[in-house]
């Protein structure tokens, strides 16, 4: 039952991520500006050489043969793989004409090493400090959590960031204090153990937690708020169950469900919530290269690195549903 | 022109290594003051040093020390390895480490032999370079670099079979390129279809592969080999070792460099995420060097342990009227007046003060100063003087409206000018054009785009009225790319459409002529014309700004320090260069 669910749901997603595919390549080629080899405007470069790279790349193709390059590689279509998408190679980049999946795998453990820690932290941050704001309502430290959570998200991440690297790298340098770096996943030179990573990896990572947990410790507090006015929290303290056995069996654990919700929307922005935070800090990660690639209208990069995400959302909703199943026996898949 | 260098000369490189880092100021100083002489002689290092520091940069009085690594901050990544290929400055810089190519510049813009063993012989005539390749060349599997090699190269770039290799040369050795012949192992003839000047200096600089890898490879894998991205077997003074992508990419001493290894054992090519980035990664040392903006110029400066060079270079920034006859402002600009009223209602000295915060040069010619061609009379000049700007608009018909907006025959003196959004200096650049063109009754309005979007609009669209973007000249002062009429083409960078006969003539000429004191009044009447009609004038020219940490040493001064040609694609430093604390 479930494994035919899961089959037609795959089939299903097909459409689903071509759609996506056609909608974004239509749009990258609506836009105006072209990709032009050599951005640089370079006084050697001659109108034939631009003219030729491009027939080269086979931009000057009428679209649905550029499109169709893009899924399948060659025209006519052959037997062997000749690249393309459905070779799994994502098209190759107009930049370097490397294949997009080597970029893509290049920069995932990056992002993700960032955006998992972040999320790490934002949880296990967040949910002390929305519980102490619940239990303590309207308290000083409860007002000192709101101003907080506030700030966290009206302040702009990219600023918060720079004001991190002027003070903890920059400034502590300066003061002869230990210091952190202030940009890069790695040292340059000789870098790459786990210690080295983990001092990079400390400024970015706040950062970029500091954001959820100003959104996630608001949202545990007002649910758990609401769980611990249920009639359910009242019989257990009728029954003379103490306080933490309360607070911490019933009303948290039933609280929290809400929130886990909310922690599955992140999980497509664990490869592309960080873009932000990951050029601050010169991250190499995936976001910062869809950035740079949109920059120079590297159009096959783009596509590739869409589809990509659109990959991860379909297959990300698909666990999802099924999870929801095996919770919950009262839903049932048809 | 430079030396030329004989082969087998090994100890007397020495020598001239020693007198490199010996800039003749420097010694004529040390003559002066025997007693600080003796004192250096004794141990007195530091004295010494301190003397010299009164000039730029850190010139080597501390014997060199072998070792360590050299980490240069960059904004952005290269994006292949492949000589034949390149077409972004970050890009050759690294290529120019790895693969040596026939001639290299000096600091100062003259050629040298690099891997030939002198600069080509040229036929009377004019149009056979002959080049002979030194002796003592090897990759670095040890094998001879030949001719075979040379050729082979060319061909990527010119023979009609690899029209597949997205090389973008091609254009400009088909047009003045008849032949490439090898003569016999180390000798390569290159003949022209006419005699043009630019030749040396334009394409003699392209990294040399090697064919024993390369030359089995069909057209189109030279375009995605793994070799672009991992190349190795090389011939420069660092070898490959690996490009983790959006980081860095990091070389290693070559040992068996055919002009001696460097001191450096690893040289690391940093990308970080923009200037702001590099000034932060230069105080905290994450970083030993970097190109850093006019407006770090002062902060770095301050620092104890950086020192901040500048020097000339032969990039600026221009604005430009659209003469496209299908422009609708086509008709405004035509006028010569309002091109010349509009540069001379604009303060460029009090821009170069304020936008470059003094580290840009206010441009009296479409020639940089630094270059052999640069005629420091041409007529006639703009200064700042909106009191004529005024009068020559007024004399031209263009008069004042109830708005204040000129007018002439009911069309406003009102256009937008457009730029690439995200470059400070250049948005900043428009406003304050907006706000001096306003004090003389000219209504413009600046508008920022993507910079794909410029540069389509320059080269393709030109439906724009002005726009304002940097460029920048090469070492040659041919400057038809932007002045040549047959660059109004679509694609090509007159996307002002300035066309004019004499003008052409002018260009012609000179590429065809190679006496250079000819050439250099040629040159001197192109600048007189263009400074009279002005086109598209250019508001400065910039400086080059480096931030080095002190613990690096014998990186500036002399022919082959870090200068105007040899900050980017040609490191001739880079083999002289070390840390002082072999770290």
């Amino acid at each position: 039952m479930l494994a035919r669910y899961v089959v037609r749901r795959a089939v299903a997603s097909i459409p689903v991520v071509f759609g996506v595919t056609l909608i974004t390549f239509t749009l990258l080629h609506a836009t105006s500006g072209a990709f032009v080899p050599g951005l640089e405007l370079n006084p050697n470069l001659r109108p034939a050489d631009i003219i030729r790279i491009r027939n080269n790349l086979g931009l000057n193709d009428p679209l649905p043969l550029q499109y169709w390059h893009w899924i399948a590689g060659a025209w006519p279509p052959s037997f062997h793989c000749s690249g393309g998408l459905i070779c799994g190679d994502f098209g190759r980049s107009l930049v370097d004409g490397s294949p997009v999946r080597d970029h893509i795998l290049e920069r995932l453990p990056n992002t993700l090493e960032l955006t998992i820690t972040a999320i790490l932290l934002g949880v296990l941050i967040s949910i002390p400090l929305g519980v102490v704001g619940a239990l303590r309502r309207g308290s000083v430290i409860d007002n000192f959590f709101t101003f907080l959570s506030v700030a966290g998200v009206s302040i702009p991440s990219f600023w918060l960031a720079l004001l991190l690297i002027l003070l903890f790298s920059v400034s502590f340098h300066a003061w002869g204090l230990p210091w952190l770096p202030s940009g890069g996943a790695v040292n340059s030179f000789e870098g790459g153990d786990p210690i080295d990573r983990l001092t990079h990896l400390i400024l970015p990572a706040s950062c970029l937690a500091f954001v959820y947990i100003a959104i996630w410790s608001r949202f545990t507090r007002s649910s758990m708020l609401e769980t611990l006015s249920q009639d359910y929290v009242r019989t257990a303290r009728a029954k003379g169950m103490s306080e933490r056995r309360v607070t911490y069996l019933h009303a948290l654990r039933n609280s929290l469900v809400p929130l886990v919700t909310l922690i599955g929307l992140e999980l497509p922005g664990l490869v592309s919530g960080g873009a932000i935070i990951e050029i601050v800090f010169s991250w190499p990660g995936v976001g910062r290269l869809a950035l740079e690639r949109a920059l120079q209208y590297d159009y096959t990069m783009v596509l590739g690195l869409t589809t990509f995400i659109a990959l991860l959302v379909v297959i990300g909703n698909l666990l999802a549903d099924v999870l929801y199943g095996l919770l919950d026996p009262r839903i049932r898949y048809a | 022109m430079s030396r030329e260098e004989a082969p087998g000369e090994e100890g007397f490189r020495e020598f001239e290594d020693f007198l490199k880092h010996w800039s003749r100021r420097d010694f004529v100083k040390r003559m002066g003051i025997g007693a600080a002489y003796t004192a250096f002689l004794a141990g007195g290092v530091e004295f010494m040093e301190a003397c010299a520091n009164a000039g730029t940069g850190n010139p080597t009085t501390v014997t060199p020390k072998k070792g360590g690594h050299l980490t240069e901050g960059t904004i952005s990544d290269i994006k292949t390895l492949n000589p034949v290929l390149t077409s972004d400055t970050a890009s050759s810089e690294i290529v120019g480490l790895l693969y040596d190519s026939l001639l290299n510049l000096t600091a100062n813009g003259d050629l040298r032999p690099l891997l030939a063993k002198a600069l080509p012989q040229t036929s009377s005539d004019g149009l056979t370079y002959t080049v002979t390749l030194r002796d003592n060349i090897k990759w670095t599997d040890g094998s001879p670099i030949t001719a075979d090699d040379v050729k082979m190269t060319y061909d990527f770039m010119f023979d009609p079979q690899y029209k597949d290799v997205n090389s973008p040369r091609r254009g400009d050795l088909e047009q003045y390129v008849k032949s490439i012949t090898v003569k016999d192992a180390k000798t390569i003839v290159f003949t022209l279809k006419s005699v043009y000047a630019p030749f040396a200096v334009n394409q003699l600089q392209y990294g040399i592969l090697p064919k024993k890898l390369w030359g089995s490879l069909a057209p189109k894998e030279v375009n995605t080999t793994d070799m672009n991205t991992g190349p190795t077997v090389t011939s420069g003074v660092f070898k490959f070792q690996k490009w983790d992508k959006g980081q860095q990419v990091t070389l290693a001493r070559n040992d068996g460099y055919w002009q001696g290894a460097p001191y450096l054992d690893t040289f690391i090519y940093k990308v970080v995420a923009d200037s702001v980035a590099i000034g932060n990664q230069l105080k905290t040392g994450e970083i030993d060097y970097g190109q850093i903006d006019p407006s770090q110029f002062s902060d770095l400066s301050a620092q104890s342990s950086l020192s901040v060079v500048t020097f000339p270079v032969a990039i600026f920034t221009f604005y430009a009227y659209n003469q496209n006859s299908t422009a609708k402002v086509a008709q405004m600009f035509s006028d010569k007046a309002v091109r010349q009223a509009l540069l001379y209602a604009l303060d460029r000295q009090g821009m170069a003060d304020a936008l470059y915060f003094k580290q840009a040069v206010v441009a009296t010619s479409s020639m940089p100063p630094i270059s052999w061609a640069y005629n420091k009379d041409a007529k006639p000049q703009y200064p700042h003087d909106p009191a004529k700007a005024n009068s020559m608009l007024d004399a031209a018909g263009w008069a004042k409206g109830s708005d204040g907006i000129r007018a002439k025959g009911g069309q406003k003196l009102s256009f937008t000018m457009i730029t690439n959004a995200g470059n400070k200096v250049r948005e900043n650049s428009l406003v304050a054009m907006q706000d001096a063109w306003k004090q003389i009754g000219v209504d413009a309005t600046p508008k920022l785009i993507t910079f794909p979007q410029l540069v389509a609009q320059i080269t393709n669209d030109r439906s724009y009225d002005v726009f304002l973007v940097g460029f920048s000249w090469s070492a040659e002062p041919d400057q038809s790319a932007l002045w040549h009429s047959r660059n109004t083409a679509p694609g090509g960078f007159n996307g002002f459409s300035y066309k004019s006969s004499a003008m052409d003539k002018i260009l012609d000429d000179a590429v065809a002529t190679l006496d250079q004191n000819k050439r250099k009044q040629l040159y001197f009447q192109m600048q007189d014309i263009l400074n009279d009609e002005v086109p598209a004038p250019i508001l400065v020219f910039n400086k080059g700004i480096w931030g080095i940490n002190k613990r690096v040493q014998g990186m500036t001064g002399g022919d082959f320090g870090l200068g105007t040609y040899t900050q980017f694609q040609n490191k001739a430093w880079m083999r002289t260069t070390f840390v002082s604390d072999g770290k």
